[in-house]
């Protein structure tokens, strides 16, 4: 037995977002008035901190052996929440004052089945594995995406979509499946398609493609990228406000430019050094919506500029680079993608949500783990970072 | 892997590249929007869909209407009176106007609204010489033949809903409330950047302006002049009635009237208390649309129905012939009377002259749950269109509704004798009535009801009743003899020049009979027509002229 070594530049890094987020909420409660936020948000902490310990000490090999049940059960709550769901958008499911978000940890239940997926994959390789990978994943996404939440269904996709690059398949492999679906998006804006080409070119050159692989990804992906505009002209304007709308419900087409812009603006007036802690003038003026939850970081933002954004994003990169240095160094396949999907978990939401404070990324209303006001999101994330820690302490194990 | 690390440096790179953009570069930009200034967003209604008759003919749609506003900061005031006298108020009027707008002199505030294009010629012609006043146009909701169209239309309000804007028009009654999620489109908006006093200090630099996406426009299958015709007559007489008229070879619904009606501008544009008051509390109740939400006993018209069910099921044949009406029917200690005494005769005959015994002495072959299962299959008891507002189900009753309402045993053969002629637990609406009759007339094979062309056919509950030829053709030879035959209960109609097949109710209610006639022509356009007047007295006699009225005045007298 080698004694287990606590990684005590994750638990600093945790600590600062913690502390950033604390502060942050206690700002953005003052201006929300009627329920105690902070204070529930202080007793979620405390409960997370617990949650952390446990997903730390659990035996890894627990994990991986329940990993599919997990899945499993979190599906059977999903289901119940597409049908009995309550709350504003209906993702809840309400137990007395128990406020459930299950499809919060159907993102912990997706990394740890993945994990194991991938790591039985290199121990007994097959055909199709990966496919068999993402079938087996796609009941979660789908009944997330009906919960209606397609911000955390999408945030599932491209952490799996990492985690199999991660697992050995490279990347240029991944993203010539995924480019129809980019196709379609960048015939938005001519920059995005010569971009997303050029990206194109440069993997069929690098993989040496036969002429015929060549004219069929890159004439099928133009294809795509000049009929989308044409389908979508077809359409008439309010069949395709439909069509958003029941794709991202959260994009409400008066509110959610409205609030971009309002969040711009609030990050904006901080400048360098911050309108000071608790002098926001946006928030203040009601202006920011959603302040304590999805657009926290504008808060912040706002009363600590540049310097404290930096600060929390940064604890953000160390929490992840930190993660995926457990992640290199565990000896375990299972430790190794587990811990790289810890760190996935974490950018890819703060990539999400601080995107869409900043207004470079779509309205999607995720909120920004450990940070956001709320008590499901706040707990998966901290078992997630305490899995992350389980693996950086035992990566001798097996 | 060092890719995976740099695709995680590069993403961490990127947001913080973007806020140093929004932080440092544009910092004091966004600072001084956000210390003295706010943004002001300026909602642009959207028009809504305009409604029009199977013919083109524009029943709703949206017309401009000015709105006069000034700015009183940026106003002279030396020109006050000139300015009055264009816009065609009293100079103290206006004085006032901007006396009371000092408060917030550099937020515009309404002189005058609702104007036409005639009443703005003058001030726009001599706009440019007045600085700090502002005409804006907002579509207003502008209603022809409304008094026919009141219930079916319906009309606009404002909005009370949460995040509505100022001003913001919704559907408030009829197909304007029930279609508003196509009717309504989506409103735009403007932001400008305003300072603290109220002042625009630029449009936003770099914010999306949105522009309205107008409403979806509906063509309704009625016909306009037939639909204004039969309110005309309806409203002749001196009791509420209502009138449906459908094709019964396409499911389309061409009319359907209810009287008394209202003027559903005087709703939209805002209407005073005293006229709601006088609305709403009248007892005729214009605002109620009895062509569907009404419920009322169906009488005799319903014996078309107890006769098909008779027919197609075998518990007669056409030529049978049960003992003699004497004038009543004795069961149990009750009498069941008869309108008149009939003697001995078939189901046509029975039918033709509204013979109650007849249907005494049938019925009892069949039961309750056949009759209300067979009934339930030509549209009773349930929405046939569900895009009306309040349209009604009636009641059709059951054993299971019996027993809830009077115990198990607490009822028996005589509410199944009652039920045979339309009298009892039973309640239908007009609509239930014109389509009835259009499955006779069709054979079965009418289509889904039909109102709104954009919306797909409603659902065909009779779809799979699988009439047999001879139940439908012997219903219709009742209804023809009702017309044409010796005695019949409808022969003030021979004289119509198409031939004509009908069927007369006088369904008895506690507050006066009401008058029903249903029935159909094949010539010259397929026709089902149902009327009823409430509390009317005798079908034959109050409703079949409103029926002949109704059709000569559309077809024409025939030549």
């Amino acid at each position: 037995m080698t004694t287990i070594k606590t990684d005590r530049v994750m638990l600093a890094a945790l600590a600062v977002i913690l502390a950033c987020g604390l502060l942050a909420v206690y700002s953005a409660s003052r201006a929300v008035s009627g329920e105690n936020v902070f204070l529930k948000q202080v007793l979620w902490m405390a409960v997370g901190i617990l949650v952390f310990r446990l997903g730390a000490t659990l035996a890894l090999r627990l994990v991986e052996d329940f990993a599919y049940i997990f899945l499993v059960a979190i599906c059977l709550l999903l289901l119940l929440t597409v049908f009995f769901g309550g709350g504003p958008a209906g993702r809840w499911l309400i137990f007395g004052p128990l406020h459930v978000q299950p499809s919060e940890f159907a993102k912990i239940a997706i990394i740890v089945a993945a994990a194991r997926a991938f790591a039985d994959l290199k121990s007994r390789p097959r055909k199709y594995g990966v496919l068999l990978v993402f079938l087996g994943a796609s009941p979660a996404i789908l009944l997330t995406w009906l919960q209606p939440d397609l911000g955390t269904a999408t945030a599932m996709v491209i952490i799996l979509l990492m985690l199999t690059w991660w697992a050995g398949y490279g990347p240029d492999w991944i993203f010539l499946v995924v480019s129809p679906v980019f196709a379609a998006l960048s015939s938005t804006k001519l920059v995005f398609w010569l971009v997303f080409t050029a990206v194109l070119v440069i993997i069929l050159l690098r993989r040496k493609a036969s002429i015929p692989v060549w004219l069929f990804i890159l004439g099928g992906n133009t294809l795509i990228a000049v009929f989308t505009p044409m389908v979508w002209n077809l359409l008439h304007p309010y069949q395709q406000t439909r069509l958003t709308t029941f794709l991202n419900p959260a994009a409400d087409p008066h509110g959610a430019g409205w609030n971009v812009i309002q969040s711009e603006v609030a990050i904006g007036s901080g400048g360098i050094w911050g309108q000071g802690y608790l002098q926001g003038a946006q928030k203040g003026l009601a202006f920011l919506p959603a302040r304590h939850t999805d657009f926290i970081f504008s808060v912040w933002a706002e009363e600590t500029g540049f310097a404290g954004s930096l600060l929390l994003l940064g604890a953000f990169a160390l929490l992840a680079f930190r993660l995926l240095r457990a992640a290199k160094v565990s000896m375990s396949e299972f430790g190794s993608i587990l811990a790289a999907g810890c760190a996935c978990y974490f950018v890819v939401h703060v990539f999400i949500n601080v995107g869409m404070t900043l207004g470079i990324m779509p309205v999607t209303g995720l909120p920004l783990v450990l940070v956001s006001y709320g008590g499901s999101q706040l707990l998966s994330a901290m078992f997630i970072a305490g899995l992350g820690m389980n693996v950086a302490r035992n990566w001798r194990e097996f | 892997m060092a890719g995976f690390s740099a695709v995680f440096l590069l993403l961490f790179l990127g947001l913080a590249a973007r806020l140093f953009h929004l932080q440092s570069v544009r910092g004091d930009y966004y600072r001084s929007i956000s210390t003295s200034n706010h943004i002001r967003v300026i909602y642009r209604p959207a028009p809504r869909g305009i409604i029009r008759d199977r013919n083109g003919e524009i029943l709703v749609d949206n017309v401009p209407s000015f709105v006069i506003s000034a700015v009183r900061s940026e106003f002279d005031t030396t020109a006050t009176e000139e300015v009055a006298s264009l816009i065609g108020i009293p100079a103290d009027s206006l004085r006032a106007r901007l006396g009371r707008a000092s408060s917030r002199p550099f937020r515009p505030f309404v002189v005058v609204d609702d104007l036409d294009l005639i009443a703005i010629g003058p001030l726009s012609e001599n706009l440019h010489r007045f600085g700090g006043l502002i005409i804006d146009v907002v579509p207003r909701r502008r209603y022809y033949h409304g008094m026919s169209f009141c219930h079916i239309v319906g009309y606009v309000g404002e909005s009370e809903e949460d995040g509505a804007f100022e001003g913001e028009i919704t559907g408030r009654a009829g197909l304007e409330s029930t279609l508003n999620y196509l009717l309504a489109g989506q409103p735009g908006y403007t932001q400008q950047v305003v300072d603290a006093m109220g002042r625009v200090v630029s449009e936003f630099e770099g914010a999306g302006e949105v522009a309205p996406m107008p409403g979806h426009d509906l063509t309704l299958t009625i016909d306009t002049g037939l639909q204004e015709l039969t309110c005309a007559i309806l409203d002749e007489e001196t009791a509420p009635g209502a009138a449906v008229i459908l094709d019964y070879k396409t499911g389309e619904i061409l009319c359907l009237a209810s009287s008394p009606g209202f003027d559903p501008q005087t709703m939209a544009d805002g209407i005073s208390v005293a006229g709601w008051r006088e609305i709403s509390q009248n007892p005729e109740r214009p605002m109620f649309s009895r062509a569907w939400a009404a419920r009322y006993p169906p009488g005799s018209v319903y014996k078309l129905i107890s006769a098909a069910y008779l027919l197609q099921y075998g518990f007669i044949t056409p030529d049978f012939r049960p003992d003699p009406c004497y004038g009543s029917y004795h069961l149990g200690g009750n009498d069941f009377g008869c309108w008149s005494v009939h003697g001995r005769l078939d189901v046509v005959d029975a039918l033709a002259r509204s013979c109650d015994v007849f249907f005494y002495r049938t019925i009892q072959l069949g039961s309750m749950d056949g009759l209300a299962e067979f009934s339930r299959k030509f549209g009773l008891g349930r929405r046939l269109l569900n895009i009306l507002p309040g349209e009604s189900r009636g009641l059709v009753p059951d054993r299971l509704l019996m027993d809830s309402l009077y115990g198990s045993g607490g009822w028996g053969l005589g509410n199944l004798l009652n039920l045979s002629i339309g009298q009892g637990e039973l309640l239908v609406n007009p609509l239930q009535m014109a389509v009835m009759t259009g499955i006779f007339a069709s054979g079965g094979e009418m289509p889904g009801l039909k109102l709104v062309r954009e919306i797909p056919a409603a659902e065909a509950p009779w779809s799979d009743l699988e009439l047999s030829v001879s139940a439908v053709s012997t219903v219709v030879e009742g209804m023809r003899e009702a017309v044409y035959g010796n005695a019949g209960t409808l022969s003030s109609l021979s004289s119509m020049p198409w031939e004509f097949f009908g069927k007369s109710g006088t369904a008895e209610s506690s507050a006066g009979d009401h008058a029903w006639v249903v029935g159909f022509i094949r010539e010259p356009e397929p026709l089902a027509i149902a009327v009823v007047v409430e509390h009317g007295g005798h079908g034959g006699a109050v409703a079949a002229p409103i029926v002949y009225r109704i059709l000569a005045g559309y077809l024409g007298d025939g030549g």
